[in-house]
């Protein structure tokens, strides 16, 4: 009987896995290409603005001060999440002040000291990284370039897709148990109706009269119950005129 | 300190204004700044004391450099107080630990300010620290505080805008790695490679040895960095690759002692084998046990060292400051006071930093002197400029004045003989 009822309700349980599964996956996905794009976008922004902050206070610097001061003030910038590293050229191209370590990679060292472009790259032993620019007295002092370490970006697509899978498990794992004990309060007058209909039939074969409290019942399942009364006595003119008596007729209340 | 929190420093505030002897009803009324009223009162000046405040690395890769100072002032300090002080008043000196990190070092000096209210700062350690107060020097203007000797070369306590709140007695980074300079050029080793701690203070005395090879038409050869608070027991392999490539005929090395020390070790290892300069800053002492402690062969390292001093050899008795330092290392001992006190640092009986730290003592107590019976913050740079051809028994007239913020410039050059430090009498026989 049990298995009828396990049947009865395995397709429906495996609607429910799909239709969880691509909740997961589209919602992971849209999660993916907006942290993706917007950390990218903030973390850009905010770099740009941090370059454009240390070129302005780099002029009074570079022209009247001790390069030490220099580099005391790209040392604090340095502190700020994600910013892997920050260099200041001259407008020679010189190295001025850097943050690098065991030393100047070859990489930037090859690379255009004056752009201020975006540029993605790869340093050798090192994350991806991508670097931005800004100009000290539009470009005739020199630039300030600030590389942003891509694996922090990462780390946040990591971290907020991983939350949201733990929220939808969650959500999956209650949706599931509340699934299965709602199927079974729904199967449970149909597993009576059953053993009611075997009772029926026993019965009908040794003669006996049944009672059963779901002939008593207002809905679907009393008035099942009543209807298999109804065509058991119907097939056994005997009982009929007894059965007219005790039985009501099908369809309606008890 | 460490534990310094926005609502530590909001209590040490407010509490130290209320604890402070000078604040009372009739002080309250009609003030619009208590706090500041009653920091302007006090001064870190009493009837027997005058209160001295000190941020340095008591702890940590660097703590060498903070502890020796400490114990060569502290030599100082502790005759003069025995004699009955200055003018009746005990010189007291009060501590903090900030590890040779910038943070640390301006959570410091808010606390010895506000809440401890010092009368002036005097013994600070480092480059990155010192940069990082001077902007609190220019916030306290009005209330006169001065920061004295700091050990340090750096430009940024040497020139505007931060130059008029700090005086300083030894000679400049600039003026050292200028005489480094000069000393290899003329000696025909024209390509210099430098090594530098990454930061403001290997920053400057890079900037020097750029510009003293820029006033030759030279240029730096190569340069590798390490971090802030690199320790021996690490790896400089990387960075002597990279000074390696550009074949150096000598390095300048602008770093503290531990660093250093493991640069040295890992050049003569891979085989650079060329004079490796230090600055004064680097603890020569603290750098030369750890080579002497960990190699079976020191001799084979330290033959390629050369540093620049800032004050002469600590064995050289014969000149007056040094064996009043000598006498009175021998006869105090100084130790760090407790908690600051590191269990397992062996100081040295005498030592390059120690001598500094005499000297600056030294120096300072004649300004505190020449203060008078009643020492103020307000009249304090007026004393230091009384201060003219001086002699403190060094063998350098000391002079102060407005755009003479520098007591001394000699420079000494050492070398290691027999594991000790000894003049550096003939770079060409040496290293040419």
């Amino acid at each position: 009987m049990n298995m009828n009822v396990q049947k009865l309700f395995r397709r429906p349980l495996f609607g429910i896995f799909l239709l969880f599964g691509i909740i997961a996956v589209s919602t992971s996905w849209v999660c993916i290409a907006t942290v993706d794009s917007q950390l990218s976008e903030e973390y850009e922004s905010n770099s740009r603005g941090i370059a454009q902050t240390i070129a302005d206070a780099s002029v009074d610097i570079i022209l009247n001060r001790d390069l030490s001061a220099l580099q005391s003030l790209i040392d604090q910038f340095l502190e700020i999440q994600g910013i892997s590293y920050i260099y200041i050229v001259n407008e020679d191209g010189e190295f001025l002040a850097h943050t690098f370590v065991p030393g100047i990679p070859a990489e930037i060292l090859a690379s255009d000291p004056s752009n201020t472009e975006s540029v993605e790259r790869q340093l050798a032993g090192a994350d991806s990284y991508v670097e931005v620019g800004s100009p000290i007295l539009a470009g005739v002092a020199g630039t300030v370039h600030i590389g942003m370490d891509k694996s922090v970006i990462t780390l946040k697509i990591q971290q907020a897709v991983g939350r949201q899978m733990y929220l939808i498990s969650s959500i999956f794992l209650v949706g599931i148990i509340a699934a299965v004990l709602l199927m079974n309060l729904a199967a449970k007058p149909v597993e009576n109706l059953l053993a009611y209909a075997v009772e029926l039939a026993r019965a009908e074969q040794e003669g006996e009269a049944v009672r059963s409290a779901l002939l008593e019942r207002d809905d679907e399942a009393g008035q099942l119950a009543r209807l298999f009364l109804y065509f058991s006595k119907a097939a056994d003119p005997g009982k009929a005129a007894e059965g007219d008596r005790q039985a009501p007729v099908p369809g309606g209340g008890a | 300190m460490n534990a310094f929190t926005r609502r530590k420093f909001l209590q040490t505030t407010l509490l130290g204004g209320l604890a402070s002897p000078c604040f009372g009803l009739g002080s309250a009324f009609g003030q619009t700044n208590t706090a500041g009223a009653a920091r302007a009162s006090y001064e870190g000046v009493s009837d027997d004391e005058i209160l001295l405040g000190t941020s340095a690395a008591f702890s940590g890769p660097s703590r060498g450099l903070g502890i020796e100072l400490y114990r060569g002032a502290q030599a100082c300090f502790t005759q003069v107080n025995e004699r009955g002080g200055i003018r009746g008043r005990r010189i007291g000196l009060k501590l903090y630990d900030d590890g040779y990190q910038p943070v640390p070092s301006v959570q410091n000096t808010m606390e010895l300010l506000l809440r401890d209210q010092v009368f002036a700062l005097f013994g600070y350690v480092g480059t990155p620290t010192v940069t990082r107060v001077l902007p609190i020097l220019k916030k306290f203007q009005e209330e006169n505080v001065y920061m004295f000797f700091p050990f340090t070369g750096a430009q940024p306590q040497r020139e505007p805008p931060y130059g008029e709140f700090a005086f300083n007695l030894r000679a400049s980074y600039r003026e050292e790695t200028a005489g480094l300079v000069e000393n290899f050029l003329g000696i025909g080793r024209r390509r210099i490679a430098v090594f530098y701690q990454a930061d403001a203070y290997g920053r400057s005395g890079w900037a020097g040895v750029r510009e003293a090879l820029g006033a030759h038409g030279e240029q730096i050869a190569g340069e590798a960095t390490y971090t802030r608070g690199a320790q021996y027991s690490g790896s400089m392999r990387r960075q002597v690759e990279i000074l390696g490539r550009v074949e150096p005929d000598a390095v300048i090395c602008i770093g503290a002692y531990g660093a250093c020390a493991a640069f040295l070790r890992d050049a003569v290892d891979l085989g650079l084998e060329v004079p490796i300069a230090n600055l004064s800053f680097v603890g020569s002492e603290n750098l030369l046990q750890l080579i002497t402690d960990s190699v079976e062969d020191s001799e084979r390292y330290s033959r390629w060292l050369v540093n620049s001093q800032v004050v002469p050899s600590y064995e050289d008795e014969s000149i007056p400051v040094v064996g009043e330092y000598g006498e009175l290392m021998r006869r105090y001992d100084p130790e760090v006071p407790q908690p600051l006190r590191q269990p397992d640092y062996v100081p040295f009986e005498k030592s390059f930093v120690s001598l500094e730290g005499f000297v600056n003592a030294r120096m300072l107590v004649e300004i505190l002197d020449r203060l008078g019976d009643a020492p103020t913050r307000a009249r304090l740079e007026e004393a230091v400029f009384t201060i003219r051809d001086f002699d403190l028994g060094i063998g350098e007239r000391i002079s102060f004045s407005e755009q003479r913020r520098q007591g001394m410039q000699r420079l000494y050059y050492t070398v290691v003989d027999r594991d000790r430090f000894v003049p550096l009498d003939d770079w060409q026989a040496r290293f040419g």
